[in-house]
Parts: structure tokens; C-alpha cells; sequence
């Protein structure tokens, strides 16, 4: 075959490019190790999501050291969860699928950004360094009201971060001359201890106590609350731990005639 | 005496003319379509409700990515084949029942697609009307099954007309046994074989499993099994449009720059390549889609950059057929040549500012290809800049340049103004720049594509240059000027189509060579050898990934049933109640 100089050159020169380009791409791979979202997530049934392990509970969880996992069901149109929170410095694997059509997870302006297809899970392992605002949003169709799936991921400093829970149980009502309890039972969510301060605010009053939660354990605290400190009448009280907040009221009945019964300060913790 | 095509061939004339037309058809809605969806999703008109904007996007994708380029196609292959072997089809009563196949296939498709802006769409075979599913289709996204019906006629239309090349060059190798096949049929041969390859997966993905699911004949779909049999399909398509214009670019272009063709061999491999490389790469659409190993992926990659070969090819032999050309027409000097080129001919500008802008579309397309680097870029506008750039400008374009030559040579009409057509094919030109400019760097922050409204409510894009704002108006200016120009164009094909027939319509020819098929081995046209590569190559690169998705999700996939993800535009509120308790 006839082939010209010029012809020579350039299908020479094409080469080069192509097998550079490959040579490129294959480095980005193993060399920084952009891995590529792959198999590993493995398969799963959009109708029994809730059986997978990964997926009992969405939302974030903490596997030990600076390794985070979170659990993200994409369905039509909304993340659950939608507001994620991650620490700086950690090193966080998604596992994002859809009980009903193909959604996506991207979190914009970054590499986080995979396909979210029924019948698959998605896996991702992600490096978050520095702390930020990202929104989430869907990039496939996915009916009607695609354009308006959406979500946050925000990566805090690290001393920002826990995930630490608070559930407050406390009576409605007490009779004037008794005393009741407020209990608060917090759970750390976390693989290592926690140390923290439980915090009761009622009648103007403030009562800290200290606590130390083993890792992915739960310790409860109980505030004493003495009803004729407090006088008749209803309390407005809030319980807070790091940064979790639940608050009520307290109504303190005359003890004398307490048959009349309905007082209205029944409000069961929120 | 005149000898155009219509006079060489009446009867295939009419043929091409009727793809034309319902190319042009397609084109129309679709590029109004286009204006709409610019407008809408930039906020700076919104006349429909953006429930609707779907439909209009699944309008848009279908008429102008399938619709317009594929009828426009098979008006060119006719040509080619016909006027390179010199002689018509065998039976001109088949060629027109592949062409009312294709008609009729666009027509149901059509209806199901428009029935999405109706209120209450009329029921049909048991089910509503529906097919706001985009041109993807992906399950378990579902449309009406006449939606699938539809696709396949239109499908086999092309297989038929396929067949009808094959069987003309048959003939005439009967009568002609040792002769090169002419190099327009040798194109027009290697494009239909790497679609018959390529379409096989859709067949298999509407006929075996969407149509019957549609259909409740089976209750569930392995969606990443169809998705991925799309995307088989779906990457050798896109060459499938743009053969057609490189055939231009081969054969047309250097004729109309006053010279001939630098190489028909080179040319050979060329289209022996896309043969080839075409189909086992469909995976690259697919870099982020979970349960498809890194391993395919990488295939996918790798065979994708082996893909820019004949195009940096194709690149240096239409530079140098123009470059020979132009000095052939007097034109000097290093760069100088450039000058003596035919500027004015609509023809041959449509066709390189085509060219041009289809460079640009190979950088970013080598950034899409590279896989890794695809994270950033992957459903966002960025890619829809980029297939502006091929199928919008580079096809579309150069259809629409070719259309200015073509169509007096179908009709025997003259075109009604070429100084319009000038400055049609410039605004396009114009028109694109900004528009495609503007989605590109869109998509650098992350603007989704396929979205009506992308402005979110809890966080802001954060562009590195520029703003949102200003690349919103650069959009919608652009598809202000590309509609301008469409009008333009259809405009020019109506008046012409009034003219009186003339007596001074050049003749049909295509453009010679400097190095002729004497210079190419005779293996070139060796199509059965070719097409047995082909085939395995798509055996090694689609029999592993395509067994563990089928392994690891069921042929038919875990109970997944058909979703028609609409509530009607009234339901706002309660799709905030809805949206309230799952949060
Ligand atoms: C009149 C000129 C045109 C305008 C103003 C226009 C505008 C647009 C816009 C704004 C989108 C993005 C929609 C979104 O991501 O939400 C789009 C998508 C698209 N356009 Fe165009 N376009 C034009 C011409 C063309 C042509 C000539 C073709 C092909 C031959 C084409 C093929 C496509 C395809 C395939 C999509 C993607 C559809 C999808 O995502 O499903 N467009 N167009
Ligand atoms: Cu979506
Ligand atoms: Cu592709």
C-alpha cells in the first residue's frame, strides 16, 4: 500500500497520543488511585432494601479510627438521608441504591458521583481533608420531579463531629411536694469512648452531668427534679448533649386536689 | 444536456427527497424543541409546566439524535451507492417499503412520545399513552409498548434499507467481477455492517425484555442488563450518524475545494476501523455505573482512545484534500492557502466550520473518554456541550451544507438563495460557540444535564470563573441564534421546493483521487473477514461483563416492575407533604 511521508508522520504521531493518553489514565489509576465505581457494592433486592445489612438504618455510621460509612437510599425525589455530616480527615465508603428507578449521587463539584441503579449497590471510598459545604443533587432523569432531588453533605472539623444521641423521658405532670425524674439516656454512635456533659435546663435553673459512654454504648442520666422548687405551674425544660437538643414541659399540680386531673402541661417529650 | 441525479435516477431521487424531508421535519420540532428546553432550564422564559419539560426532552432527543440523522442517512447512502456503482436499486418497490417502515415506526413513537401533553393521554392495548422516558429509555423507567414498537419498526426499516445496498452492490458486482468496490459503497458497506452489529443489542433489549415487560407478559427487568445493552448500541450509533458526514467530508469536500481526495486507501482503513472499534466500547458510557467491574471499564477505555485513530486520520486527509484544493485553485504560501478556499459556497463553509467544530468536540470528548477524569464531568452539561459539537454541529451542520447541494441534485430545482444559506450555516456556527461554549464550563461546577429547573434550594453552584448567570444567558443567546438559523435553512429548502425545475443544476459527481483504490491491498475489501474481527472483538469485550450482570441480577432481574414516575402538575403540595415525611 502507497502510503505518503506526511501520512507516515501523522499516523505515527496519533499513536503516541493514543497510547499516551491510555499510559495517562492507566497512572491516574494506580498512581493517585482513582479507582472507578465498580461491582463491589454487589446486587440487591429494591424490595427488600431493608434486609441488606448496609441499609437497616441510612445516615452515617462510624466503622473505627478515621473510617465512616453512610448508607444513602436515592428514591424518587429525595435522599434519605439528605442532610449527611461527615468529620474532616475521614475516610468515608457510600453505599447509595434505589428501591425504584435509576437516580444518581453527586455531590457537586467533586469526584463523589456515581449512578444509582435498582438492583445495585454503589460503593465509594472518598477522602475528605478539609472541611466544606457540598449540595447533592440527581443527574438522571428520574420522572416528574427529578430537578427537584436534592441533598447537603457537609464535612465538619474534626472536634466538631459526634454522633452522639439523646432520648429524654420525663412525666408530664408532678404533684407539688413530690420529686420526679427527667431521664436522659444518650448513646455515643461512635467506636471510641465519649466524654460529655448532659445538660438540664428547667425553671430558670441549670444542672450539668457528666457522663462517659463506652464506644457504641448508651448511658442514661437522671435528673432529679423537685416539684416544690420548681412551684405550680407549667416548666418548660430542655435537655442538651452535644449539640442534641430535646426539650418539654413539666406541670406541677397542686398535690391537694390532684383528682381534678387534667392539667395541660402533658407534653410528652418531643 | 443536464445530468443530476434526479435525471441519472428518477425514481431513487424521490426515494432520497421523501428521507429528506422527513429528516428536515424532525429537525424542525426538534430544533424548537431545543429553544424551549434552553430557555426553560436557564429561567429566562418558562411557558410550560416543568413536568412537561420531559417530554419535550425526550422529544428532542429522539427527532434530532434518531429521527433527523438517520433519515437524512439513508437519503445519502441511497445516493452514494447508486451514484458510485451507476446504477439503481434492484427493486425500487423495496426500497420504498424500508422507507415507509422507518415512517411508520417514527410515527408510533411520535404519538406516544406527544401524548405526554395531554392531560389524560387515551389508553391504547390496556395502558395510557406514556413515554416520558427519554431517548435512553432506561428501565425501570417504562413507556408504552407502542413506544418499543415503534423503535423496532424504525430499527428494521434500517436493517431493510441495509440489505437493499448489500443486494444493489451485488448486482453490480455480478457485472463488474473484478473490480475495486467504489469507495462511497465501500463506506456505505462497512457503516451497515457495524450497525447491523450494534443494533442487535437494542433488538435484544426492547424485543426480549422491555416490549414483553411493557407488555405484562413478564413482570420484571434486570435494569442494568437493558441499560447496558443500550449502551452497546448507544456508543456505535453516534458513529452511525457521523459516517454519513465523514462520507461528505471524504467524497464531497474535496471536490467542492477544487481538487480531489489525498487517499482512497487510507480511507478504507479508515472506515475499516470504525468497523471494528465501534461497538466493543460501549461500556465507556457506563464508567459510573455500579456493578460493572474496573476491569471492563478499562477495556472499554482503552478501545475508546484506539477510536480516535480514524478520526486523527480522517482529520489530516480532509486538511490535505482541502490543502490540495486550494492550490490547485492558486492558492500559496504556508497558511496562505487557506484563502483561496470557496468561502462563499455554503456547501463547502457549512461543511468546514462543521469540521472545525468537530475538533473542538474531540478534546472534550477525550476528556469524557478518560475514565477517571469522567467523575467530573459524567451527566453533566459538560457532555451535553459536547454532542453539540458532534452530532449537533459536525452532523447536523454539514447535513444541512450537504442539503444545499443535495437537494437541487434530487429535485432539479436551484436552491432558492445561497447567500441565505451563507449566513445560515455561519449563525449556526455563531450559535453553537456560545451555546456549546457555555455547557461545557457549566458542567465544570457540576450543572446536571436533563434537569428543568437546576437551581437547587439548599446550596449554590460555585463556578471557578465566570457566573452562573452569565453562562445561563450565553445558553440561551446561542439557541436563539441556532433556531434563527434553522429557520433560515427550512425557510431555504421550502422556497426551493417552489422554484421551477433549472436547467443549470451541476452534475452529480463525487470527488476523484490522488491515490486511488489501485494503491490499497485487496484485504481492504475484504468484508467478510472485517466483519468475523468485529465480531469477536464485541465477543471479548461484551461476553464477561454482560454474564455477571446477568449472573448477579437474574436475566430478568429481582421483581422489578414498570414505573411511570408522574403525578400530574397539580400535585406540587402534596409532593412537599411526600417529600416531608421521607425526609
Ligand atoms: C436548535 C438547536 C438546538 C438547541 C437550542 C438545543 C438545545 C438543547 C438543550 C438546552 C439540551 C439540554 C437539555 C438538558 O440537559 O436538560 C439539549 C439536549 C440534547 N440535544 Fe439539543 N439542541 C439543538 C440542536 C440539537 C441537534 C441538531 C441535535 C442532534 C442532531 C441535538 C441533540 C440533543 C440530544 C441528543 C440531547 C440530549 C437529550 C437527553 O439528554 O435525553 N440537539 N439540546
Ligand atoms: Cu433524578
Ligand atoms: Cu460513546
Amino acid at each position: 500500500m502507497n502510503i505518503h511521508t506526511y501520512e507516515k508522520v501523522w499516523l505515527a504521531a496519533s499513536m503516541v497520543l493514543i497510547v499516551g493518553f491510555i499510559a495517562t489514565i492507566t497512572y491516574g489509576a494506580v498512581g493517585p488511585g482513582v479507582s472507578m465505581i465498580s461491582d463491589d457494592g454487589g446486587s440487591i433486592d429494591p424490595s427488600e432494601i431493608n434486609d441488606d445489612e448496609r441499609f437497616e438504618e441510612t445516615g452515617v455510621t462510624h466503622v473505627g479510627g478515621n473510617e465512616y460509612e453512610v448508607a444513602v437510599l436515592a428514591q424518587a425525589w429525595s435522599y434519605s438521608p439528605d442532610e449527611i455530616e461527615v468529620p474532616a480527615g475521614s475516610e468515608v465508603t457510600f453505599y447509595v441504591t434505589s428501591p425504584d428507578v435509576t437516580h444518581s449521587f453527586s455531590v457537586v463539584g467533586t469526584n463523589v458521583n456515581t449512578m444509582v441503579v435498582p438492583g445495585q449497590v454503589s460503593e465509594m471510598t472518598v477522602e475528605f481533608d478539609e472541611p466544606g459545604e457540598y449540595g447533592i443533587l440527581c443527574n438522571e432523569y428520574c420522572g416528574e420531579y427529578h430537578h427537584t432531588m436534592e441533598g447537603t453533605l457537609s464535612v465538619v472539623p474534626e472536634d466538631e463531629f459526634d454522633l452522639t444521641e439523646l432520648s429524654v423521658e420525663a412525666p408530664g405532670e408532678v404533684e407539688s411536694g413530690n420529686e420526679t425524674t427527667i431521664n436522659a439516656t444518650v448513646s455515643d454512635g461512635m467506636q471510641t469512648d465519649l466524654e460529655t456533659t448532659a445538660t438540664l435546663e428547667i425553671g430558670g435553673e441549670q444542672y450539668d452531668e457528666d457522663v462517659t459512654i463506652d464506644g457504641a454504648g448508651s448511658e442514661s442520666v437522671e435528673f432529679a427534679v423537685d416539684a416544690d422548687q420548681l412551684g405550680e405551674g407549667d416548666h418548660d425544660w430542655t435537655v442538651t448533649v452535644d449539640g442534641e437538643e430535646e426539650s418539654g414541659t413539666l406541670s406541677v399540680v397542686d398535690g391537694a386536689n390532684d383528682d381534678s386531673g387534667d392539667s395541660d402541661g402533658g407534653d410528652d417529650d418531643a | 444536456m443536464r445530468n443530476a441525479y434526479v435525471d441519472q435516477f428518477p425514481a431513487e431521487a424521490r426515494v432520497v427527497k421523501s428521507a429528506f424531508w422527513s429528516s428536515f421535519l424532525a429537525l424542525a420540532i426538534g430544533g424548537i424543541f431545543g429553544l424551549v428546553q434552553a430557555l426553560h432550564r436557564t429561567d429566562v422564559l418558562r411557558f410550560i409546566d416543568s413536568t412537561d419539560y420531559y417530554t419535550v426532552l425526550t422529544a428532542h432527543g429522539v427527532l434530532l439524535a434518531i429521527t433527523f440523522t438517520i433519515f437524512f442517512l439513508v437519503g445519502i447512502f441511497t445516493w452514494a451507492v447508486t451514484t458510485s456503482l451507476d446504477r439503481g436499486v434492484v427493486d425500487i418497490r423495496f426500497t420504498w417499503s424500508w422507507y415507509v417502515m422507518m415512517v411508520t415506526g417514527t410515527v408510533l413513537v411520535a404519538v406516544a412520545i406527544f401524548s405526554g401533553f395531554l392531560e389524560e393521554p387515551p389508553s391504547i392495548l390496556g395502558s395510557e399513552l406514556y413515554a416520558d422516558v427519554l431517548f435512553t429509555f432506561y428501565s425501570p423507567l417504562q413507556a408504552h409498548p407502542i413506544f418499543y414498537i415503534g423503535l423496532v419498526l424504525f430499527v428494521v426499516g434500517t436493517w431493510l434499507a441495509g440489505f437493499d445496498w448489500f443486494r444493489t452492490w451485488w448486482a453490480w458486482r455480478d457485472e463488474n467481477a473484478d473490480e475495486r468496490i467504489p469507495l462511497p459503497t465501500f463506506m456505505v458497506l462497512t457503516t451497515t455492517l457495524f450497525w447491523y452489529i450494534c443494533t442487535l443489542g437494542v433488538a435484544l433489549s426492547i424485543l426480549a425484555f422491555l416490549l414483553p415487560w411493557s407488555l405484562g407478559i413478564v413482570d420484571s427487568v434486570n435494569p442494568l442488563l437493558t441499560r447496558t445493552l443500550f449502551w452497546y448500541f448507544g456508543h456505535a450509533v453516534v458513529y452511525f450518524w457521523l459516517m454519513p458526514t465523514y462520507v461528505m467530508w471524504y467524497i464531497m469536500l474535496p471536490k467542492l475545494s477544487g481538487g480531489k481526495l489525498f487517499s482512497d486507501p487510507l480511507a478504507r482503513v479508515v472506515f475499516v476501523l470504525f468497523l471494528l472499534l465501534s461497538t466493543p466500547l460501549g461500556i465507556h458510557h457506563q464508567y459510573l455505573d455500579p456493578g460493572i467491574a474496573e476491569g471492563y471499564k478499562f477495556i472499554a477505555m482503552t478501545n475508546t482512545m484506539f477510536l480516535l485513530l480514524p478520526s486523527l486520520l480522517t482529520a489530516f486527509t480532509v486538511v490535505a484534500s482541502m490543502e490540495h484544493g486550494a492550490r490547485q485553485r492558486g492558492g500559496e504560501g504556508y497558511l496562505g492557502w487557506l484563502t483561496a478556499l470557496p468561502w462563499r459556497d455554503p456547501v463547502f463553509t457549512g461543511m468546514a466550520l462543521a469540521g472545525l467544530m468537530f475538533a473542538a468536540a474531540g478534546f472534550s470528548g477525550m476528556i469524557n473518554a478518560g475514565m477517571n477524569i469522567n467523575y467530573l464531568v459524567h451527566n453533566t452539561w459538560w457532555v451535553v456541550g459536547h454532542f453539540h459539537l458532534t452530532v449537533g454541529t459536525a452532523v447536523a451542520l454539514t447535513f444541512m451544507a450537504a442539503a444545499y447541494w443535495f437537494i437541487p441534485q434530487v429535485t432539479g430545482k436551484e436552491l432558492w438563495s445561497r447567500s441565505v444559506a451563507l449566513g445560515q450555516v455561519l449563525l449556526w456556527f455563531v450559535g453553537m460557540t456560545f451555546m456549546s461554549n457555555a455547557m461545557h464550563r457549566s458542567g465544570l461546577f457540576g450543572m446536571p444535564r436533563r434537569t428543568a429547573e437546576p437551581q437547587y434550594q439548599n446550596f449554590d453552584f460555585e463556578p471557578a470563573v465566570g457566573t452562573v448567570a452569565e453562562m445561563d444567558a450565553q445558553v440561551a443567546l446561542g439557541a436563539v441564534l441556532l433556531v434563527v438559523s434553522l429557520v433560515l435553512f427550512l425557510l431555504n429548502m421550502v422556497l426551493t421546493s417552489f422554484n421551477g425545475t433549472s436547467d443549470s443544476i451541476p452534475d452529480n459527481t463525487y470527488a476523484g483521487t490522488l491515490s486511488g483504490p489501485e494503491d490499497a491491498p485487496e484485504i481492504l475489501d475484504n468484508l467478510k473477514l472485517w466483519t468475523a474481527i468485529a465480531v469477536v472483538l464485541v465477543i471479548f469485550a461484551y461476553t464477561l461483563p454482560l454474564a455477571s450482570i446477568v449472573e448477579s441480577g437474574g436475566l430478568f432481574g429481582p421483581g422489578i416492575d414498570g414505573r411511570q414516575l408522574s403525578l400530574g402538575a397539580d400535585l406540587e403540595p402534596a409532593l412537599e407533604t411526600l417529600r416531608e415525611v421521607v425526609a
